[in-house]
């Protein structure tokens, strides 16, 4: 290209340093100013801002509550991992290998739960959940079972196994098609030679299908994993808030609570730094676990 | 080939699965349609049947009494400032990263992509006093930028991988004819980008409408809500006044254009989402 080193540099200039700024202000300093918050003590106002050192995160270790919003949020990371790839798995496999005519019909369907928002989500399942009007207690009444009817989400035990369903209700469709797209890529002939050596539909899933779309099922592991532990306070924070008495508080939620409702800025930051190294020790464990010599055929 | 009648219970044995999924999916959808257009009598009656009457009351007592329609509007103005600002900042990044030699292209693409992993609760502390400080908090163009950022690395992802696939030679023809890089990036590869810009802006602006969570901490009064946030608003409220009607009809108007813009785009959205995931 007839341009000088000059003229070159001066257009990357002008591709990266605007949105690079605008990043650095957004995202970067952010980030590594939160962490710098968090050995304040600080209500908000600009003149109340102590250096506390490490007190925050000797109170972290100490406050009863960060154990139990720990323990929630990776209940609901195990039972979210579990409940999606299981159905999507079935969902992907019935719509790839069976020959359903309507297999697009469904494809849509499920999927579009993904790009509803949390709150439509949310507020849609509180009125499932309803202890007097819901889908759940009516269905249970008129099949019999009324004492198992609960005001779900009002139930200290309860209510957290009740956020499982309409995670896994919003989350099934984009794993459907992550591993869609991978047995559509699996070479017919495997199959093909596996069934004259009179492997049963069975055998083949264990030993083509599953073995062949790991990486997709790795991938999904760590997507659901990760927007997990980012993400699930705000579904926590639309349908219970984090209660009925801290029941249901995750790590965010319970973040949410002590900067934005409380005003302790810097215990806020804390949690916040905890938040991001737990879901980085958990992402680096599980690509360590999930590791698995790559299969070719 | 013939089938066995065994093959054709296990086809129906696994159809029914997939039927019921269906159901689940979308009765609490359908069921949400019909409720905007009962009165708080007949929810309580007849939670989950058809109205006995269809009222577009609900909708205008939304509208009137909690004055949804400025909310649309702030959620309209997010969406599409947001959206064109992200787009703005990642097109010339996405080109630079793609296709200019540079020493640390790796390095700086790397850390736009990690930044998709990184949980952001962590920096929306400090961003609450810096948007304080610019005298964007509780500004709905404050909340424009935040998301407009909060989308790049995504944008910047999906952008280099669809100019990847223009061929080179294009932009070396228009470069001997003597265009300026600048002339090339917007007159050559943008518009031949338009298939990438469209999925990711359609991708980013149903992020921006929905999104829940920033808007709640970044905005404070009623005036500046967006549609989630007056939504969120209501269904509070609702525990105390059982306006219920009214609360359905807010998540009708919430969903109908995104259940619009994934009809039209149905393809274009799911592919955008997986590759995402893929990479992410």
């Amino acid at each position: 290209m007839v341009q000088t080193k000059k003229q070159k540099y001066l257009f990357l200039a002008f591709c990266l340093i605007p949105t690079f700024i605008m990043f650095s202000i957004f995202t970067l300093y952010p980030l590594f100013s939160g962490l710098y918050y968090s050995f304040f003590e600080w209500s908000g106002a600009s003149n109340t801002r102590e250096f506390v050192g490490f007190e925050n995160y000797v109170k972290l270790f100490t406050d009863d509550i960060i154990p139990a919003t720990i323990w929630h949020d990776y209940f609901l990371v195990v039972t979210k991992v579990i409940g999606i790839m299981i159905m999507a798995l079935f969902i992907a496999v019935a719509l790839t290998q069976l020959k359903i005519k309507e297999a697009p019909f469904y494809r849509i369907i499920f999927f579009f739960p993904n790009i509803m928002s949390v709150v439509v989500i949310g507020i849609l399942w509180m009125f499932i959940y309803n202890p007097s009007l819901g889908l759940v207690n009516s269905g249970l009444e008129a099949i019999g079972l009324e004492e198992w009817t609960r005001p779900w989400l009002g139930d200290e035990k309860w209510a957290l196994p009740s956020l499982v369903l309409p995670s896994i209700w919003a989350g099934i469709g984009l794993f459907m098609l992550l591993l869609m797209g991978g047995i559509s890529n699996i070479s017919k002939s495997n199959y093909e030679a596996a069934r004259i050596d009179g492997a049963s539909e069975w055998q083949q899933f264990w030993h083509i299908t599953l073995p062949l779309i790991w990486p997709q099922i790795k991938i999904s592991i760590l997507y659901i994993v990760i927007t997990t532990l980012n993400g699930s306070f705000i579904i926590v924070q639309v349908m219970t808030g984090g209660g009925p008495n801290n029941a249901t508080h995750v790590m965010g939620s319970y973040l949410y609570q002590q900067a934005f409702t409380q005003y302790n800025f810097g215990y806020g930051a804390t949690i916040g730094v905890m938040i991001l190294v737990l879901s980085l020790i958990t992402v680096l464990l599980l690509q360590f676990l999930l590791r698995r010599e790559k299969v070719e055929y | 080939m013939k089938r066995t009648v065994g093959e054709m219970l296990v086809r129906s044995g696994i159809r029914l699965p997939l039927i019921l999924w269906s159901l689940a999916v979308l009765y609490p959808i359908f069921w949400m349609f019909l409720g905007s257009f009962k009165t708080n009598a007949e929810i309580y009656a007849n939670p989950w049947g058809i109205p006995e009457s269809f009222s577009f009351q609900n909708f205008v007592s939304a509208w009137t009494d909690y004055s949804l329609d400025s909310s649309i509007f702030n959620s309209l103005i997010v969406t599409v400032v947001g959206a064109i600002l992200c787009l703005v900042l990642a097109i010339p990044t996405a080109y630079a990263l793609e296709r200019v030699r540079f020493k640390g292209s790796h390095l700086l693409f790397t850390l736009y992509i990690s930044a998709m992993m990184i949980p952001m609760v962590l920096g929306w502390i400090p961003l609450f006093f810096l948007l304080a400080q610019f005298n964007l908090l509780d500004n709905i163009f404050g909340l424009s930028i935040v998301y407009a950022i909060s989308q790049l690395p995504f944008t910047i992802f999906v952008l280099t991988s669809f100019m990847g696939t223009i061929p080179k030679s294009l932009e070396e023809s228009a470069a001997m004819d003597g265009m300026s890089p600048y002339g090339i990036l917007w007159k050559i590869v943008a518009p031949l980008t338009t298939s990438g810009i469209m999925t990711v802006t359609i991708m980013n602006a149903i992020q921006f409408w929905n999104e829940y969570f920033m808007a709640l901490i970044f905005l404070q009064s009623e005036g500046n809500y967006t549609l989630a946030l007056a939504i969120d608003f209501i269904s509070n409220e609702a525990q105390y006044t059982n306006a219920w009607g009214v609360l359905f009809a807010s998540l009708v108007i919430a969903i109908v254009p995104v259940i619009i813009l994934y009809s039209i785009f149905q393809r274009r959205i799911a592919q955008g989402m997986t590759e995402g995931a893929l990479k992410g």
